[in-house]
């Protein structure tokens, strides 16, 4: 049952499913002292997660901020209220105050209802960040999120979703189960499509040998968003580069940085590192995936146990350069239906993409309509940090948490006629998205950003 | 208990607070940064990164675009108590003589010193008030708020309230600048006082005294550490980051589309 005393949870792993991605699920009995050694682990490394502990004055700016509470109006959404679930327990143990004048500062004992509590609110928070960009002292709640997460995991507390992708990545190299053959027919079939669409020819190489460039693209982008992988050939092609998709790391994302910082997040940048080296590329490019850009671009520098000669850098980092030399021959008419700009939170508040992501609009569309609040302040699409769980509780939720979204989209007016496109450069937000305009009948269609440059790519 | 409070307490006060806060400092210095989580916009040069603590510091920027209606109270008690302290400071030093060196009188110095105590005390009073109803009234806030975040903002009024007194009831229950002098020249030469001097006989001025102790005393246990918790975190999530050069190893277009790479031959593409 995906509920706990009145609190929406998530599907949990089982214990055969937490054995596959190596955890062995801690008895109910050693849960809290187990999980206050974590604890004390985790504030002693990370100063991020100390000073959200120790300097929120608890003025409540965030709580506006967060569409979680936006949408659910739950005040252990609020993010200061989430963080406090933790550092309600972190007075009690690790501070004086708490020790001495307890209920008045607000510590609490630990039990397993707060362990059950951190499961429900972690667990839909997205980590978008924009608590730290509305927080007068930048306090990143994100921060305290992942560190919630982390315990549970030790703990053996899993969404069956986070533990299966998990196990996918480290059995095959891709978090959707695709072994190579199927990624090679895949890609042979959208060539297929992109001759007879498009009047291209060319194909997808896998795997091949001295290649110049890692193309990394969302393993999602094979199954659910065909018209991002098809961009990103044409784009390559286009441009006659010399590039290859490693089979072993056919995927963008990186769910471990999502709940294991540690050992699941650290195997699929190995997997990258390793992939990298035996084809012999020059550069990296990453594929359209906000968590994935966020864990490539900032986490691998501090992940990778070995030097990374290779340049990372995101596949609209690449375009918007060519845009900007004028090497590309872009027809914007070609897109020529309303489109508006989903910021991905982890592209325009962890990784300084938004400008690109504008250039790469402008020049590709003829129709584009800003949405307020964007950029650095955007609104997350709901789905963010993989909160996509599918049972009917969490659905719910997911309706919810996609409500300001909705919100900000119907404003621009580009669904008004029916025929507006919602841009969602990021796997996670389009499948979010994807059944999100429906449930809210926004009028759109959601597309990835690479999807409309090979539209709008000219070629003689 | 007035000669407790006024010569033996604030060494108690001294010390709590010095090791107290160098005890939190210690622990958050003690653990580090582990990853890059800078917030975008990422900043190109260290003189941004500048500006940036500078505007969240002294205009509270962020704050001003997430929540107007704190962002009003919040400054105004913040820049009201800023004033005050430097006003406690100067007009101690200088006896309330601080202007002279603008080039005022003696005379309308003292008073310019009084007017500018009293408008920065009423403003600050009136800004925690603001803060006080709001924390009561409005849904979100009051789901956030615990009993200390109630106790401290009552705390900070009782001291406000009764300098307050002091300064606008000046003859009744206020105090001059020179015995003040006085008292901090002789706890700072470690000099005990007279028992009948007037600043361990002004009953206003020793609780005010007190209460300031107290708040200092709690300053190291309690969130009024976010005055150093902000630098922390900004001095984490805002900081210069390089981007990699841009460009494509071995891709030249002009020649590709020359060679017509991806246009099938014999007919046209799109």
């Amino acid at each position: 049952m995906p509920t706990y005393k009145d609190m929406v949870q998530p599907v949990r792993a089982t214990e055969n499913d937490m054995k596959k991605i190596h955890i062995d699920p801690t008895p109910d009995d050693q849960k809290c002292d187990k999980a206050l050694q974590y604890l004390d682990e985790m504030r002693k490394k990370f100063r991020s997660f100390v000073t959200a502990m120790e300097s929120c004055v608890k003025c409540g700016a965030c709580a506006e901020n967060c569409h979680t509470y936006l949408g659910t109006k739950d005040p252990n959404n609020i993010p200061t209220n989430r963080a406090e679930l933790i550092r309600k327990i972190y007075k009690r143990y690790f501070t004086l105050e708490g020790r001495w004048f307890g209920k008045l500062v607000g510590a609490e004992d630990i039990s397993l209802d707060v362990i059950e509590q951190w499961y429900s609110y972690f667990y839909q928070c997205s980590e978008c960040r924009r608590c730290a960009r509305s927080c007068p002292f930048g306090i990143d709640t994100c921060e305290v999120t992942f560190v919630g997460r982390q315990i549970l995991h030790w703990l053996g507390i899993v969404p069956k979703l986070h533990a299966s992708v998990g196990a996918a990545m480290e059995k095959v190299g891709n978090h959707t189960n695709l072994p190579k053959p199927g990624l090679v027919d895949t890609l042979e079939f959208l060539a297929d499509d992109i001759l007879e669409e498009f009047g291209v020819e060319m194909t997808f190489p896998v795997d091949k040998p001295n290649s110049d460039i890692l193309y990394i693209p969302s393993s999602a982008d094979f199954l659910l968003n065909e018209y991002t992988l098809k961009g990103a050939g044409l784009f390559f092609s286009y441009i006659g580069a010399n590039w290859t998709i490693p089979s072993i790391v056919a995927e963008a994302g990186n769910f471990g940085y999502l709940f294991d910082q540690r050992f699941t997040q650290r195997h699929n940048v190995m997997r990258l590192l390793d992939a990298a080296q035996n084809l012999g590329v020059k550069k990296i490019v990453w594929g359209e995936c906000g968590h994935g850009w966020r864990a490539a671009k900032m986490y691998i520098p501090t992940m990778a146990d070995r030097p990374v000669p290779w340049p990372i850098t995101h596949i609209h980092d690449e375009v918007a350069y060519y845009i900007n030399t004028n090497q590309l021959k872009l027809d914007p008419t070609k897109n020529s239906k309303p489109v508006t700009l989903h910021d991905p939170c982890n592209y325009a508040r962890a990784c300084d993409l938004q400008e690109n992501l504008r250039t790469v609009m402008k020049a590709s569309v003829v129709d584009f309509r800003e949405m307020t609040p964007n950029k650095d302040w955007t609104f997350c699409c709901g789905g963010g940090s993989g909160i996509l769980f599918d049972d009917p509780e969490m659905y719910q939720r997911r309706i919810q948490l996609s409500a300001k979204k909705a919100e900000l989209v119907r404003a621009t007016g580009v669904g008004a006629d029916g025929n507006g496109i919602l841009c969602a450069p990021c796997s996670i937000c389009k499948a979010q998205l994807y059944p999100m305009v429906e449930e809210h009948k926004l009028g759109v269609e959601v597309k990835g950003l690479i999807d409309l440059v090979g539209k709008a790519l000219v070629w003689k | 208990m007035s000669y407790f409070i006024m010569q033996i307490m604030p060494y108690i006060t001294l010390v709590v607070f010095t090791f107290g806060v160098l005890f939190r400092l210690g622990r958050w210095a003690g653990s580090r940064i582990v990853h890059n989580i800078t917030l975008a916009p990422f900043p190109q040069r260290n003189s941004q990164v500048l500006g940036i603590f500078a505007a969240e510091a002294i205009f509270f920027r962020s704050l001003f675009s997430s929540d107007r209606t704190l962002w009003v109270g919040a400054w105004l008690m913040h820049i009201a108590l800023f004033s005050v302290i430097g006003g406690h400071i100067v007009g101690i030093y200088t006896l309330g003589e601080e202007f002279i060196y603008l080039g005022l009188s003696s005379d309308l110095s003292k008073e310019m010193s009084a007017l500018l105590g009293v408008t920065f005390g009423i403003l600050m009073l009136a800004a925690l008030v603001y803060l006080l109803i709001r924390r009561f009234t409005i849904t979100k806030v009051k789901a956030v708020t615990g009993p200390s975040d109630y106790l401290m903002l009552i705390l900070l009024l009782a001291i406000v309230t009764i300098g307050d007194i002091m300064r606008v009831f000046e003859h009744q229950f206020g105090i001059d600048y020179a015995p003040v002098k006085d008292f901090v020249a002789h706890l700072i030469m470690l000099k005990p006082l007279p028992l009948d001097h007037l600043a361990l006989t002004t009953p206003f001025f020793v609780l005010h005294i007190f209460f300031v102790q107290i708040l200092l005393m709690l300053f190291p246990f309690s969130k009024l550490m976010h005055v150093f918790g902000m630098f922390a975190n900004r001095w984490i999530i805002n900081r210069v980051y390089k981007e990699p050069a841009p460009g494509l190893p071995n891709v030249d277009i002009a020649a590709a589309r020359q060679a017509g790479i991806g246009v099938p031959s014999g007919e046209g593409g799109v």
